[in-house]
């Protein structure tokens, strides 16, 4: 009997819900950027708006390259309903705050693939993973760096200002 | 002179089977085919993964529970396949059973062309 489902499809039907269930939580954290972009824009951080602009982008980038690897391995890509996107926030600190938990979420979130591929000796997804790995140290310093710099610069006096003028120079170039 | 329709040679091989029905792979047109609630349906790939996600998603334990008077009746109905099916409750049970039945021996089949032909020892 001829093994019909592996000619259609790489991945197993597990790896490809859960690359799904990324694919939604990549396009959430989108939105949930461009609503830090829309609060930092609205109450005078524009360096920082602008920060999360680009992260919007950049997730939107990865939501659709999840997306892309479903269908070339021959699965079913969905499409996600994304709502509660929360519009306010309570301070400066805590935009950035979320931010350093969302992208937290994201990294272990994509080990929990990983871990699913490592047990179904799925090495080409795992590989196809190492990618955004790499994208989670980036991303994940950065989030980190702008919390430092409320600690490192204070929040007092000009200090929110100062703030928001270094978020845009955040820049991680490690070789490693 | 009456003509009578012959089956071409048909190389089915049963998947699975329960009480109820059967499902049938056919290596030559690469789609299975279902015999179930009186009908024989052919299901391609895509089709045969969506059958299976309608029926698994019915929420039988709430049909169960339910004190309506509606009829336990489920509608089945696939987007772009020609087959739909109206089951009662005791049917739909039996399709999840025949469909968890046969998703095992997929499995398994793809196993064992793993093992025997695919990976060298």
């Amino acid at each position: 009997m001829k093994d019909i489902i592996r000619a259609k499809c790489l991945i197993s039907s597990d790896v490809e819900a859960l690359i799904n269930q990324q694919i939604k939580k990549e396009a959430h954290s989108s939105s949930i950027y461009l609503s830090m972009a829309s609060w930092c824009n609205r109450n005078g951080y524009d360096f920082s708006s602008e920060y999360f602009f680009k992260q919007a982008e950049e997730e939107r980038m990865h939501q659709l390259k999840f997306f892309k690897y479903v269908l070339d391995m021959g699965g079913n890509a969905v499409s996600p309903e994304i709502s509660n996107i929360k519009g306010e926030y309570n301070s400066f600190r805590e935009v950035f705050e979320e931010a350093l938990e969302q992208e937290i979420s994201v990294t272990q979130s994509i080990k929990n693939i990983a871990a699913r591929c490592h047990k179904e000796q799925d090495y080409v997804t795992l590989e196809f993973l190492n990618w955004f790995f790499r994208e989670q140290r980036e991303e994940e310093y950065k989030a980190r760096r702008a919390l430092e710099l409320f600690d490192v610069i204070g929040e007092e006096g000009t200090g929110r200002w100062q703030i928001d003028k270094h978020v845009g120079d955040i820049k991680y170039d490690s070789e490693a | 002179m009456q003509e009578l329709a012959t089956l071409s040679a048909v190389d089915f091989t049963e998947v699975f089977s329960v009480h109820a029905g059967a499902i049938y792979q056919s290596d030559s047109e690469n789609c299975w085919y279902i015999d179930f609630a009186g009908k024989l349906a052919r299901f391609d790939y895509r089709n045969l993964l969506k059958l299976k996600k309608a029926v698994y998603q019915i929420d039988i334990e709430g049909l169960l529970l339910s004190s309506e008077k509606a009829p336990d009746l489920e509608i089945i109905f696939i987007c772009a396949c020609d087959h739909c099916y109206v089951l009662s409750l005791v049917q739909i049970i039996a399709l999840k059973e025949l469909l968890a039945g046969t998703f095992v021996m997929l499995e398994l089949n793809h196993i064992i062309h793993d093992r025997l032909h695919r990976i060298v020892a």
